[in-house]
C-alpha cells in the first residue's frame, strides 16, 4: 500500500503477529493479522474467549509491542516507536474505552473527561468548553463534579466515551464496553458512539461478545485463534482473508 | 500544566486512602518528633556536662602559651605582655565572641604535704573575684569557705586531699612546686575551705590558691599559664576560637584551644555518646523508610492498573513514576511539617523544666571531668531541627524512588489486567 492510502487509514497492520513465550509452548495470540480499517469506520471485532481480540487492540493502541509485523496508526509506522514516542501516539491519537470503566478514582467526571486535554497543554476553558458540550450531548450534565465512585456503571461508561473521544482522535478503542452494562444502558451507550462516529467521523473499533454491538456495527471482524476468520461489512462481505 | 496534572493526581492519591496515609505519616510524624526529642535531650544533657566539665577546667577556650598544653610546665607560660594582650581583647570583643566570663589561672604541678603525708597535686593560683563567676568549684564547699579577695596565704582543696593529709579547714600545710627560676621552693598555707565534686583527681589532687600568692611565690608576676574563657554556649567554641585566634593573630606566644582539644578525654566521652545517639537515629530511619516503602509500594503494587490506565491515556513510563514518586513526596512533606510541629510541642510542653533523671542515677554521678546533672534540660538547635527533617525528607525521597522505579517498568498490557 502507498503512502497515498495509508493516509486516509486510521489502521494498518501487515502480517502481525504476537507470540508469548510460554513454557511448555509459546502461545500465539495473534497469527498473521492483517487489517485495514477506515477512517470513521465503526467495527465490532467478536470471537470466543482467547481468540485474540484484547491482544489485537492492545497492538494497535501500542500498548504491547508485536512480536514481528508492521502496524500503522493514523498513517505513522508505530513498529518502530521508541515507548514516548507511543505514549504521544495515544494520547493525540488513539482514545481508550475499558470494560471496567477505568476512570481515575481520584478526579471528578469533568476532571477524568478532560484529563488528555490537559496532558496536552490545553487553556482550562477550552477544556470546559469542550468536556461540558461532549456531556450535553451524552446526558452527563450536572455529574460533572462527582467522583466515579459516585456514578452507576452507565454514566462511568458515559464519561469513559466522553474522555475518548474529547481530544477528536483518529481512532477509538473500546474493549467490550458494553460487558458490564445492563441492555438499556449498552444501548444507550451504543447509541452515543453511533452519533458520535454518524456526527463527528470518529473511528471505532470495538472488541465484543455482545450481539448488540455487532448488530449495530457496519463492519463485524470474526477472530478465531488468533486470526481474522471472517470479515464482513453491512453493504456485503469484504470476503475471508 | 503536564506537570501539575501529574502532582494533582500525587496529592489526591494521598488522599484517597486516608486510613493509609494517616497511618503512614503518623508513623514517620512519630519518628520526626522522636528523633527532634532524642536530639534535643543529648544536646541539653552534653551541653549541661561541657558546661559543668569546662567550669571545673580550662573553659569553652583556654588561651595559653604553646607547649604548654603538652607538658604543664611553668616555662610554657603567658608573659605579662601576652597576658595584657589577651586581657584587651576579651575586655572589648563584639558580639562574634559571646563570652558569659572569663578566669586568669597560673597553675603548676607540686606537692601537698602535712606532718601525716605528702602527695602530688595540681595548684591554681586564681583570682576568687572572677572564680565565683566562673567555677563551680566554688558550689561544691563541703567545709570552711571559698577564697576570698584580699585572701593571701589562704587555700581551697579536696575533701579527699584533706583527709589523706588528716588536715580540716583552719590547718595549715606546706605546697611545693617548681617555681619560674627553677628552684623548687616551699610555700605554706591555711586551708580556708574544703570542696567535694566526686571527680576522684580533683577531689584528691587539686588545690586553689590566690592568684596574686601564686605569682609572687613562683617568681612570675604578672603571668599566667591560662585564660579560660566561658562562653554563653559550647555550640560557640568553634566561632569564639576562631574570633580570638583571629584577633591574637601575629602573637607566637599564644595559642587558643577550644575544648576538644583543651580536654581531649571529655571530647571523646561526647563523641562516644553521640555515636550511639546516631546508632539510634540510623535505626529509627530505618524505620521510618521501611514505612514510607511499604506505604508507597503498596499503593504502587495494588494500583497497576490504574498506572496502565494512566500510560494508554498518554503518560509515559516515566511520568507515571513521577506520580508515584509525587505520592511519596506529598505524604513525606506532610509528615515532616508535622513531625517536627509535633516534635516542638512535646518537648516544650512537657520538657521545658528539664527532664529528671535523678530516679535512675546516683547523685554526683561523674564523668571524664564533669559532674552530671539528673535534670537534662532540652536544647533545640537550628542546624540540628534542619538536619533532622533534612533526612526525614531525604529518607522519605529515597524510599519513594523504588516504587516509583516499579511504577515506570509495568507492562501496561499486563497491568491493565489486572484485578483492583
Amino acid at each position: 500500500m502507498n503512502d497515498a492510502t495509508t493516509s486516509v487509514q486510521a489502521v494498518r497492520t501487515e502480517d502481525v503477529w504476537k507470540i508469548y513465550p510460554q513454557e511448555p509452548k509459546p502461545v500465539e495470540a495473534v497469527r498473521g493479522l492483517d487489517l485495514e480499517v477506515d477512517t470513521g469506520d465503526f467495527v465490532a471485532m467478536a470471537g470466543p474467549s482467547g481468540s485474540g481480540k484484547t491482544t489485537v487492540l492492545n497492538l494497535l493502541g501500542g500498548l504491547t509491542r508485536p512480536t514481528r509485523g508492521r502496524i500503522w496508526i493514523g498513517g505513522q509506522d508505530t513498529t518502530a516507536m521508541s515507548g514516548r514516542e507511543l505514549a504521544r501516539l495515544r494520547l493525540e491519537h488513539i482514545g481508550f474505552v475499558f470494560q471496567a470503566y477505568n476512570l481515575l478514582p481520584v478526579l471528578t467526571a469533568l476532571e477524568n473527561a478532560e484529563f488528555t486535554l490537559l496532558l496536552r497543554g490545553m487553556e482550562p476553558e477550552e477544556r470546559h468548553r469542550r468536556v461540558r458540550h461532549l456531556f450535553a450531548e451524552m446526558g452527563l450534565e450536572g455529574l460533572e463534579d462527582r467522583r466515579p465512585g459516585k456514578l452507576s456503571g452507565g454514566q462511568q461508561q458515559r464519561v469513559a466515551v466522553a474522555r475518548a473521544v474529547v481530544g477528536e482522535p483518529a481512532l477509538v478503542l473500546a474493549d467490550e464496553p458494553t460487558a458490564n452494562l445492563d441492555s438499556a444502558t449498552s444501548a444507550a451507550l451504543l447509541d452515543i458512539m453511533d452519533h458520535l462516529n454518524q456526527e463527528h467521523g470518529v473511528t471505532f473499533v470495538f472488541s465484543t461478545h455482545d450481539p448488540r454491538v455487532m448488530e449495530r456495527a457496519r463492519r463485524l471482524i470474526r477472530l478465531v485463534d488468533g486470526r481474522i476468520e471472517n470479515d464482513e461489512r453491512k453493504n456485503g462481505s469484504r470476503g475471508t482473508p | 500544566m503536564r506537570v501539575q496534572a501529574l502532582f494533582t493526581l500525587s496529592a489526591r492519591s494521598v488522599g484517597r486512602n486516608m486510613r493509609r496515609s494517616i497511618l503512614t505519616a503518623a508513623a514517620m510524624a512519630l519518628g520526626l518528633a522522636l528523633l527532634m526529642f532524642s536530639r534535643a535531650l543529648a544536646d541539653g544533657g552534653h551541653e549541661q556536662w561541657i558546661e559543668s566539665a569546662v567550669r571545673l577546667g580550662t573553659g569553652h577556650v583556654a588561651i595559653q602559651a604553646p607547649g604548654y598544653l603538652e607538658t604543664g610546665r611553668l616555662e610554657h607560660r603567658l608573659d605579662a605582655g601576652a597576658v595584657d594582650r589577651i586581657e584587651e581583647v576579651l575586655a572589648s570583643h563584639g558580639p562574634e565572641l559571646p563570652v558569659e566570663a572569663w578566669a586568669p589561672r597560673l597553675t603548676v604541678n607540686g606537692l601537698a604535704s602535712s606532718a601525716a603525708s605528702a602527695l602530688p597535686i595540681r595548684i591554681e593560683g586564681v583570682d576568687p573575684a572572677g572564680e565565683r563567676t566562673f567555677s563551680t568549684l566554688v558550689d561544691q564547699l563541703a567545709e570552711g569557705r571559698y577564697l576570698e579577695p584580699g585572701d593571701r596565704l589562704q587555700a581551697f582543696v579536696g575533701t579527699e586531699l584533706a583527709r589523706r593529709l588528716q588536715l580540716e579547714p583552719g590547718d595549715r600545710m606546706v605546697i611545693t612546686a617548681q617555681t619560674a627560676a627553677g628552684e623548687v621552693e616551699g610555700q605554706l598555707v591555711r586551708i580556708a575551705g574544703t570542696f567535694h565534686t566526686g571527680i576522684q583527681e580533683m577531689d584528691e589532687g587539686l588545690i586553689h590558691i590566690p592568684l596574686a600568692t601564686a605569682r609572687s611565690w613562683l617568681g612570675a608576676p604578672g603571668d599566667l599559664t591560662t585564660v579560660a574563657v566561658l562562653l554563653d554556649s559550647s555550640f560557640d567554641t568553634e566561632a569564639a576560637v576562631a574570633a580570638l585566634a583571629r584577633s591574637l593573630d601575629g602573637d607566637r606566644g599564644i595559642r587558643v584551644l577550644g575544648w576538644r582539644q583543651a580536654s581531649p578525654e571529655m571530647d571523646s566521652a561526647v563523641r562516644i555518646d553521640d555515636y550511639g545517639d546516631y546508632i539510634f537515629h540510623i535505626i529509627l530511619f530505618a524505620i521510618i523508610a521501611l514505612a514510607i516503602l511499604n506505604s508507597v509500594l503498596m499503593a504502587v503494587l495494588g494500583r497497576r492498573r490504574e498506572f496502565g490506565i494512566l500510560q494508554a491515556l498518554g503518560l509515559t513510563g516515566g511520568e507515571t513514576g513521577l506520580v508515584v514518586f509525587g505520592e511519596g513526596l506529598f505524604l513525606t512533606f506532610a509528615s515532616g511539617l508535622v513531625g517536627m510541629g509535633v516534635g516542638f510541642a512535646l518537648t516544650w510542653i512537657f520538657f521545658r523544666d528539664g527532664l529528671d533523671f535523678s530516679g535512675f542515677m546516683e547523685n554526683g554521678m561523674t564523668a571524664s571531668g564533669g559532674i552530671i546533672d539528673p535534670v537534662i534540660i532540652p536544647v533545640f538547635r537550628f542546624g540540628q531541627v534542619v538536619l533532622s527533617l533534612a533526612s526525614i525528607l531525604i529518607i522519605g525521597t529515597l524510599a519513594s524512588l523504588y516504587p516509583a522505579y516499579r511504577a515506570s517498568q509495568l507492562d501496561v498490557a499486563e497491568a491493565m489486567k489486572f484485578e483492583q
